[in-house]
């Protein structure tokens, strides 16, 4: 609790700690997110058809990891700044739920249809509209949360 | 401010500012949409400065995601001048605002000077040897000013 206690206090107690805070969980989550929607597209067609989605994700998949771990670092640290207001909210939790479907599905199903190397086009294409949805659906939450208390 | 006023009081922007779901939802589309279409423009740039993405040529990275870019920062920018109007006169005095116009003023003027010697020569690009500095130049300029709006954007928030 005592981290916790530092944390919450360097974050309000310092109003440009939180800016940077929220500017680098925004940031991380606009490369993360745009990364893995750059293989979305391939696999939807519509986008960078000259190269195959396999090596679309090779180019991304490591800037896509570094960007989450910098959401979640900063994801963390603004928690914790306000812990309180966090456990009564009521989509925060389903925040929590969809983000964890994303990060699941984006390691597993995501990426084993992204490496096949000739998927059914209706495969490829549900596969990548799902992970669309799933993560513009955690952006909305994470909207949301700060605006439905 | 008088003009302010009158903007935030038109009866639709007045309704849109003070629902509880049409706000949130505006923003939340801003967002995704900085999240999409940021991300092709790193990609750009990241291969302009010749980083990654190097199978591809500059022409299919540039050209294959150039309508979806135009459709994304179209709704970006509509998106975020909805959510500006609606508070507008917590905006108007806002330096923070005025620097991200002033940005976004800069991205048209990167656009007028590196559309017709960059954008638009991406195959001459592709044949030359190295890339050309005008390319990186161009690359590296997107970056910064990309940046700098998106912190803008959000340091909005902070001054009172």
């Amino acid at each position: 609790m005592l981290l916790e206690n530092a944390i919450a206090d360097t974050l309000n107690n310092n109003e440009w700690t939180f800016a940077l805070a929220e500017c680098v969980h925004i940031g991380g989550f606009a490369v993360a997110i745009g990364s893995i929607a750059l293989v979305d597209f391939r696999l939807l067609n519509l986008g960078l058809r000259r190269e195959t989605a396999a090596r679309i994700l090779r180019y991304t998949e490591l800037w896509t990891l570094i960007a989450l771990l910098f959401v979640m670092f900063s994801g963390v640290a603004l928690f914790l700044s306000q812990v309180d207001i966090y456990r009564v909210n009521l989509i925060f939790p389903i925040k929590m739920y969809v983000l964890a479907a994303a990060l699941i599905y984006n390691f597993t199903v995501h990426r084993k249809v992204a490496k096949m190397e000739n998927p059914p086009p209706v495969l490829s294409k549900l596969v990548a509209t799902m992970s669309l949805l799933l993560w513009v659906s955690v952006v909305f939450g994470g909207i949301f949360t700060g605006f439905l208390v | 401010m008088p003009t302010a006023h009158s903007i935030q009081s038109i009866d639709f922007l007045t309704a849109f500012s003070e629902s509880v779901l049409a706000y949130p939802i505006v923003l939340s589309i801003h967002l995704t949409c900085i999240a999409l279409f940021g991300g092709m423009i790193l990609a750009t740039d990241l291969r302009l400065l010749g980083l990654t993405f190097k199978s591809l040529t500059i022409t299919e990275m540039v050209t294959s995601l150039r309508p979806w870019k135009r459709v994304g920062g179209t709704i970006m920018i509509a998106m975020g001048l909805l959510l500006a109007a609606s508070k507008a006169e917590t905006y108007a005095p806002n330096p923070f605002f005025w620097t991200k116009m002033i940005i976004l003023g800069l991205i048209g003027v990167h656009a007028l000077i590196f559309r017709p010697i960059v954008y638009s020569k991406t195959e001459e690009l592709d044949r030359s040897p190295v890339i050309p500095p005008k390319a990186k130049i161009a690359a590296i300029l997107s970056l910064v000013l990309w940046t700098s709006m998106f912190v803008m954007g959000r340091l909005i928030a902070y001054w009172d």
